[in-house]
């Protein structure tokens, strides 16, 4: 049906996603790199930091576009990211 | 094989005896053409032994004296000077063959369409003209051989591409007949523009209440197969006996899905619905809307999060109790082998950002009719309240622009697109129906409300308080804070302007042909109006054939309509295509190629022009084969071949240099000789004839099927006989009936111009012209543009040539 889309849908506030909170427990990383390269949203990148097992973990850089898919837990070698679902006791 | 000799009846030294009717067709003739001139001038002619001019030859009276005169006068061939032969030849033929005459043995000078409506005010070249016309179908004629026509069988099954309601329509039809009906939609569901509509007019029905129904009935019929998310990619074959390619793209849910809708509950991804014109949201996985047939769910892989075969995101996967989502299938091929196909392929809307006067995509309250009905609809994003999408409050005052991308010249779209009127009335009635208190103005051209009902409707919006003024806004201004619009024009009845603010305007948008209607023009070999539309065979008699055989229009793809029309077609369409299956079978002409075998070298050239490689070579016996069946009657083998081992049964190279030698015995240097295929160029010449669109007389046209017959020589023989100039016209590039046998006449026109040259000869005295069914002006200004060649050419340059071509010359 090719006719040109240009609005914001009227009802896209209805719309409600999960809001998602990542943990990373940056220690148990080894840097592999996983988590980022297949995160389908573009939610992660590497971080400066050197963690104690000297790698650069993993960092958040926008949290409200993760959709809580949980990729990255399933992917990760080391257990050492987990995306918990917020919950919110009002509108969030 | 066709391994006879022509010239059979000259051997058996049957002698030739020509009946010549000239018709007046009334005044339509007669008022530019002296017939009882022409029709004495006929008689003069050598095998004529009867010449007479009647007012309306295809009559009964005209047909009955044709038969008495075959028997009375043991006519063996007969020549009719009427309209043209893509009219009545198919009527005459039938003559003959009722009389005992074989119809190849038929022949027509069009002196209607290509004389007489071209040149109204010019009696005189207009009789002269018409003389020459007769005396080349006369000199045809004198050759012409009776043909036997081969039968090909019918495959008892239909395609129909489109599932908007002319499609549905058309398959459900066929199905009930009897026959299995294969129904292509691109979209994920069947029902078209019709299930985006809120109510009909002017009944006021639910638009989907009528139409879901018919859609189920789709989905469950046990005679139709049903291909959504797919498109035909090729079409191969001819009349009877079409073998389809159609591509199903996948829907990654199987037929197991109950449509419970848990996949798309869970979904994260968000876009806007195509089906609501983005007016609302659809998840990654998704049904464009509750009705939908088949009811399946279908995966918009663009927007999942799974891609190249990893399931990042399971989601759907778990939430799906039927366990019917499925990431492996594939991309299908379905081959299909039809008898007949109808096009329902529908129209687009026009797009009214183009004109920026209007605000269309700056300004939030500035919507389309199309958004109107899904911002209506009960089943649409705002539940059925008419909401501005600036503040999503309900508004006051409503303006409606009609005339949106139709008859006007700045949007480039000139014609009506019959709908919008009735739209608005329709529209407006709801709104009042709902508000009462809404003010609501119609700024128009016309309001065109033609059909059964429409009136009364007209009224009633009018009695309802709707305002009608005459004159569309010249530019719409948005107040900033308010977005509020100001609507600023003149009011063409009371003559003054006016100025108006409103809280919302809706823009009555046109229809257009669909943008992918050239990829089916292609595949199907179909012709286009100026619009844009498909062009039926002929606008009164077969408005829903297309004039390539055994395919048929339905809806909106061969011009606008309202879903009245559109169901009427369809119907119309199935019976068409029903006449053809339940027949089982159908003759096709007897124009395939004549072949000598002791002038054949075997050089294959014939055999690599063929565009449906009915030709091989035996390599053994050193000669080529014919598959009579496969041949389409092009005539391209026969241009092609250098040893004049090949002919064309119907247009052979006696026949066509006789109408040469015809044209160019009395005053070749004043004149055109034009070789016209007979779908593109004939067609447009016609065109331009029906249009009375005038132009100069010196043109005379020998119409062949393909431009492709159109060998070097025939054009040789026009110049070595003193010809001024010579025209080959044919179907533009790819639009070519026969696959793409004109690129072997572009090819051949090009290497005589260029030996024009080395002769020192005027080149531009050839031309070739792309000319289609629709393009009569285009055609008629090529005339113009040779006529002023046709004025410069000198003696001296004609004496020239002709020296330069004189081995052309020799008996063929």
């Amino acid at each position: 049906m090719p006719v040109r889309i240009w609005r914001t849908p009227l009802n896209i506030e209805k719309a409600k996603l999960p809001k998602a909170e990542i943990h990373i427990i940056k220690n148990q990383c080894k840097g592999c790199g996983f988590c980022i390269q297949f995160c389908p949203k573009d939610v992660l990148e590497e971080s400066e930091e050197i963690n104690e097992r000297g790698v650069h973990p993993p960092k958040v850089v926008d949290e409200s576009k993760c959709v809580l898919c949980s990729f990255c837990t399933s992917i990760c070698p080391d257990f050492a990211i987990f995306v918990v679902e917020k919950l919110c006791e009002e509108e969030c | 094989m066709a391994e006879k000799q022509e010239s059979e009846s000259e051997q058996s030294g049957e002698e030739i005896r020509i009946g010549v009717y000239v018709c007046h067709c009334g005044l339509n003739i007669a008022g530019s053409v002296d017939c009882e001139e022409v029709a004495k001038f006929a008689s003069t002619l050598p095998h004529v032994v009867l010449g007479k001019d009647n007012r309306y030859t295809c009559s009964d009276q005209g047909q009955e004296l044709i038969k008495n005169d075959i028997k009375e006068h043991k006519l063996n061939r007969v020549v009719v000077a009427s309209c043209s032969p893509r009219l009545h030849e198919p009527t005459f033929r039938k003559t003959c063959e009722d009389a005992g005459l074989n119809k190849y043995l038929f022949e027509m000078a069009n002196i209607r369409e290509q004389c007489s409506w071209i040149h109204l005010h010019d009696r005189k070249a207009a009789t002269e003209k018409a003389k020459d016309l007769v005396k080349m179908a006369v000199a045809k004629a004198a050759l012409l051989q009776p043909a036997e026509e081969i039968e090909v069988p019918i495959i008892r099954k239909a395609l129909v591409i489109g599932g908007g309601v002319a499609g549905i329509q058309a398959a459900l039809d066929l199905a009930d007949t009897g026959y299995k009906v294969h129904l292509v939609e691109k979209e994920p569901s069947i029902g078209g523009r019709m299930a985006q509509i809120d109510k009909t007019f002017p009944t006021m029905d639910c638009s989907i209440c009528i139409l879901a129904p018919k859609m189920s009935d789709v989905g469950h019929h046990p005679n139709i197969e049903l291909l959504t998310n797919s498109e035909v990619v090729d079409v191969k074959g001819y009349i009877g006996n079409f073998h389809a390619k159609v591509v199903k793209k996948p829907r990654y849910v199987t037929d197991d899905c109950t449509a419970c809708g848990e996949c798309a509950e869970v979904c994260p991804v968000i876009a806007p619905n195509e089906f609501d014109i983005g007016l609302a949201i659809r998840r990654a996985v998704y049904t464009p809307f509750a009705q939908a047939v088949p009811s399946t769910y279908m995966i918009d892989m663009n927007l999942c999060l799974n891609k190249e075969n990893i399931i990042v995101c399971d989601k759907c996967i778990k939430a799906c109790e039927a366990q019917a989502i499925n990431f492996e299938m594939k991309t299908e091929t379905v081959e299909l082998e039809v008898g007949t196909i109808i096009v329902a392929t529908g129209a687009d809307v026009f797009d009214p950002s183009s004109q920026p006067n209007y605000g269309y995509g700056k300004y939030p309250n500035v919507i389309t009719s199309l958004e109107f009905e899904r911002l209506i609809n009960a089943g649409g994003p705002s539940g059925g309240h008419l909401i501005r999408p600036s503040d999503l409050q309900i508004p006051k005052r409503v303006a409606f622009i009609q005339c949106v991308g139709s008859r006007s010249e700045k949007s480039g779209r000139l014609y009506c697109s019959n709908v919008c009127c009735m739209n608005t009335i329709k529209d407006s009635l709801l709104i009042k129906e709902h508000w009462p208190e809404t003010e609501i103005y119609v700024f128009y051209i016309d309001i065109r409300a033609y059909g059964k009902g429409f009136e009364d409707l007209y009224q009633r919006a009018k009695k309802e308080g709707v305002m009608f003024i005459r004159g569309l806004p010249a530019e719409i201004v948005q107040d900033r804070k308010t977005h509020n619009l100001w609507l600023t024009g003149e009011n063409t009845l009371q003559k003054e302007l006016y100025k108006a603010n409103v809280d919302m305007v809706i823009l009555s948008i046109g229809l257009e042909p669909r943008k992918d209607s050239e990829t089916i023009q292609r595949l199907l070999k179909l012709s286009r109006t100026q619009d844009g539309f498909f062009m039926e065979a002929h606008p009164k008699l077969r408005p829903v054939d297309a004039a390539t055989g055994g395919i048929f229009f339905a809806g909106c793809a061969e011009g606008p309509k309202d879903i009245k029309d559109s169901v009427t077609q369809a119907s119309a369409a199935t019976a068409r295509a029903s006449i053809l299956m339940a027949k089982g079978k159908v003759t096709v002409g007897a124009i395939t190629p004549i072949f000598d075998p002791e002038k054949c070298t075997a050089c294959g050239l014939c055999v690599k022009v063929c565009p449906y490689n009915a030709i091989t070579l035996n390599e053994e016996l050193k000669r080529i084969e014919i598959i009579e069946a496969a041949c389409g009657g092009c005539g391209t083998c026969a241009a092609e071949c250098p040893f004049g081992a090949l002919t064309q049964n119907h247009f052979t190279d006696r026949q066509i240099s006789a109408e040469i030698d015809a044209v160019t015995e009395h005053d070749a240097e004043k004149k055109i000789v034009a070789f016209c295929c007979n779908w593109c160029a004939y067609a447009g010449a016609d065109f331009a004839g029906v249009s009375r669109i005038q132009y100069p007389p010196d043109v005379r046209i020998i119409r062949t099927m393909c431009s492709g017959r159109i060998a070097p020589k025939f054009i040789e023989r026009a110049f070595a006989r003193g010809a001024a100039t010579v025209l080959v016209a044919g179907c533009h590039p790819g639009d070519c009936h026969y696959i793409n046998a004109n690129y072997h006449t572009q090819k051949r026109v090009e290497r005589l111009r260029k030996k024009m040259e080395k002769h020192e000869l005027d080149k531009e005295r050839l031309q070739l012209l792309w000319a289609s069914a629709a393009e009569g002006e285009r055609f008629a200004s090529k005339i113009r543009e040779m006529h002023a060649i046709v004025e410069k050419v000198t003696p001296e340059e004609i004496e020239r040539t002709k020296k330069a071509y004189e081995k052309a010359l020799g008996e063929v």
